[in-house]
């Protein structure tokens, strides 16, 4: 089986800033990691993989060192990656975003399977991989989080949604988005690490993809992003100090005003 | 002075007679002073009438050391101000009390973030040049992150990342002390020197400290076992590490090192302890970059799988396939990538050459597969700590009995042989971790009874004499207290030990200070 995981770099907790202009996200590379639902996203990949057998392939759109993800991805157990790197390719939304990589995943000549993380951490719109089986024309399955049958031409999923379970019977060639499952994203180990620092890794530019520029980038976004904030701190931490009678003390008052409002 | 400085101990305060070492002691009075003045009184009222005193800091320690034995508790957890800050040759030094807490000092540094308000103005401008310089760090890094920095200079503490920049005594610069009868010592380290082995430190009230340094040689190992003395020592030395029976520390002044740019973790799996062992005897070869190298055994890695199968809390824990006998973590830091991977690489072939498989490593680069990694590293102590818990609920009496031992490179073996001998003989539940590339392990009994409990501190104490024989050291990090005050006496003997008893009668006359710490109590009745 053929399978193409999604990746995207994203700022480190905390360490996040806004173009004032664009309003959109200042991405340097720095203090950047990989998108922690897209691990599992690998992880989920990996082990369809090594289920069924095939080759994984992680495939990533942004500035030349997002490829980092790309290594890290590889040292965690992908075949190989390419990344979509060009300036044509800046300030795209989703809908851009997707019509890139659904362009690249062509290039790559397909893919059986497509596993995206559910979303990522710094955007959260979900959007990409239902948006992206909409470009390739297949069929997706949105937050799973169990694979319960794999097969080369099918897969059967369960996805959780807050007041809804279901199991999917899902032919291949999909798309799945994952959420946090059961298989907690595994530890590279050092021939891993060794075989992302070395790995040879493709980048594709919007030439290379014969993408259409007016779809492309912030040209190709028809979303106005009107601002972006940092939410206000809802109230302030309160420490609680003392021994352990005064701090037992101070809890209950809190409990007290939470459920009957100050005395 | 202040009447309502020092009040009766109520039963509120039950607390501040135990440590996490779970033992619990009894007192009559407390005080919670905020100012070196306040400590100053304190210890003046009381020399009077001759009270003891046991000082605490956040009472996390492992050795009772903060267990009061009657008398006085002068808790310090109200003295939690940053109080300045100097820079010597681009070295950056931060003042405290000894209440600092480890963890918000080290988030302080971190964020560079202080309240510099009371500061003076020349530490304010050190404080605006600390903001453009590099990125800084205090190393020492015990397991509780929540000890008192008073805490860990009274003990000497160290952790993992002190394989490579050393135990807290290599990182404080100065210190201010109140002395029993409530006079002040201020020692900056390189100003006050042993002639041989005699010491003379004055008091700021005019008066002086003779000290006539005991004889002993030291172990050639890591060491926090009773006074560290050697000839034309500085004066600092000595009250690091004195358990709180010296002196009463008010101020410390920590050094401060620039943060390394990488910070990767490695977890290499073995089949066995001979493997780990002489993979970490590789690994040790390696003279730049490497800063812990910690072992954790198969009972400890058992004790994960079961809290991974057994406990939401713990589910997190990465998996532990069953092939996977025992664990050595390095911490590797870097100024590079390239010098990072050269190191994996020396890693990968170590491994190879112990018996191990490079396929079977674990590698943290990112924050958050570290934190998975520190997660698995302290759940091995939190799993113990609660299966103690566990038995105290039916058995009281029961203390934590875990080992601190220590011993030269050339008994390592030895004492993993003895352990493992031993352990089988008695067949005791236990679990082992810690800091392997010391020769340093935590081997904790878990007794399920007082049968156990009793011969699990018989086990201690035979592994005492036998790591004394060695010329190790009967506690490595988490200081004497009382706990393994009988220890001292087997790995010194009772001539030097009445020379350390010496030491604290020149500072400490009516015996006040720390009472049942390094000295088992018979020996205090002057």
């Amino acid at each position: 089986m053929k399978i193409i995981v999604c990746m995207k770099q994203v700022p480190a907790a905390a360490t996040a800033s806004i173009d004032p202009l664009t309003k959109t996200i200042v991405r340097t590379g720095r203090n950047a990691v990989t998108n922690p639902f897209d691990l599992y996203a690998l992880q989920t990949a990996i082990d369809i993989r090594n289920g069924v057998g095939g080759s994984l392939t992680a495939i990533t759109m942004g500035i030349p060192a997002a490829q980092k993800v790309l290594r890290d991805a590889i040292s965690r157990g992908a075949d190989g990656g390419a990344i979509l790197s060009d300036r044509v390719f800046a300030g795209a939304d989703t809908l851009a975003t997707s019509y890139a990589l659904s362009l690249g995943i062509e290039k790559l000549g397909g893919a059986d399977l497509i596993v995206c993380g559910k979303m990522a951490v710094d955007g959260d719109t979900a959007q990409i991989g239902p948006e992206l089986a909409q470009h390739l024309g297949i069929p997706h399955v949105s937050d799973v989080c169990e694979i319960l049958e794999m097969a080369e031409d099918h897969l059967v999923v369960r996805r959780v949604w807050d007041d809804v379970e279901q199991e999917l019977f899902l032919p291949l060639p999909a798309l799945i988005t994952v959420a946090k499952g059961q298989d907690l994203p595994q530890l590279p180990t050092i021939p891993g690490m060794i075989k992302g620092r070395d790995a040879e890794i493709p980048t594709f530019t919007a030439e290379d993809l014969q993408a259409d520029i007016a779809r492309c980038g912030l040209k190709g976004s028809p979303t106005q992003v009107v601002r972006t904030f940092t939410p206000p701190v809802r109230g302030e931490a309160q420490e609680i100090t003392g021994n352990e009678a005064e701090q037992s003390e101070q809890l209950v008052q809190i409990f007290r005003e939470v459920l009957h409002g100050a005395d | 002075m202040d009447q309502t400085l020092i009040r009766d101990l109520v039963s509120a305060d039950e607390e501040y007679l135990r440590d996490e070492s779970k033992k619990v002691g009894y007192a009559e009075t407390i005080s919670f002073p905020e100012t070196h003045e306040q400590v100053a009184q304190i210890m003046t009222e009381l020399y009077k009438t001759a009270t003891p005193v046991t000082v605490q800091g956040s009472r996390t320690g492992l050795a009772s050391a903060a267990v009061p034995f009657g008398g006085h508790i002068l808790n310090m957890s109200r003295m939690d101000k940053v109080l300045g800050m100097r820079v010597e040759d681009d070295k950056f030094f931060v003042s405290v009390q000894p209440g600092v807490i480890l963890q918000k000092l080290n988030k302080a540094i971190a964020a560079r973030s202080f309240d510099t308000s009371a500061w003076t103005l020349e530490a304010k401008e050190v404080f605006a040049a600390f903001g453009k310089a590099p990125v800084q760090m205090f190393t020492p890094d015990p397991t509780e992150s929540t000890a008192a920095i008073g805490g860990m200079v009274a003990c000497n503490a160290s952790g993992a990342r002190s394989y490579h920049y050393g135990a807290t005594r290599e990182h404080i610069g100065a210190i201010k002390a109140v002395l029993a009868d409530g006079q002040t010592i201020s020692i900056r380290r390189g100003e006050i020197f042993a002639k041989g082995l005699q010491l003379t430190i004055p008091t700021e009230e005019g008066n002086i400290v003779n000290v006539n340094l005991p004889t002993y040689k030291m172990p050639n190992c890591k060491n926090a076992s009773g006074y560290y003395c050697c000839p034309d020592m500085d004066a600092l030395d000595l009250i690091i590490g004195s358990d709180g029976t010296l002196a009463v520390l008010t101020e410390i002044e920590l050094a401060l090192l620039p943060v390394s740019a990488l910070s990767w973790g490695v977890t290499a799996f073995f089949p066995n302890e001979s493997a780990a062992a002489a993979y970490t005897k590789l690994a040790r070869q390696i003279e730049k970059g490497i800063v812990a190298i910690e072992y954790f055994d198969a009972c400890a890695l058992d004790i994960l799988r079961k809290q991974k199968a057994e406990s939401t809390a713990f589910a997190g824990l990465p998996f532990l396939p069953e092939a996977y006998g025992c664990a050595v973590y390095t911490e590797l830091h870097c100024d590079s990538e390239e010098e990072a991977y050269e190191l994996l690489e020396a890693l990968s072939d170590y491994c190879l050459k112990a018996g191990g498989n490079p396929e079977s490593t674990w590698v943290a680069t990112s924050d958050s597969d570290r934190d998975m990694l520190h997660f698995f590293r302290h759940a091995v102590p939190e799993s113990v700590n609660m299966q103690v818990e566990r038995t105290k609920r039916t058995y009281p009496e029961v203390t934590k009995v875990g080992g601190d031992l220590a011993v030269p490179d050339e008994y390592f073996e030895e004492l993993l042989g003895l352990y493992d001998a031993t352990l089988k003989e008695e067949s005791l539940l236990h679990a082992a971790w810690g800091h392997i590339g010391d020769n340093h392990i935590h081997v904790n009994i878990l007794p399920r009874d007082m049968d156990e409990y009793s011969r699990g501190k018989a086990l201690l104490a035979k592994w005492a004499g036998e790591v004394s024989r060695m010329g190790g050291a009967v506690s490595a990090e988490h200081g004497v207290g009382k706990l393994k005050a009988p220890f001292l006496e087997v790995m010194y003997g009772k001539e030097h030990i009445n020379e350390m008893a010496n030491v604290k009668a020149a500072f400490d006359p009516k015996w006040m200070l720390g009472r049942g710490n390094l000295f088992v109590p018979q020996g205090e009745v002057k």
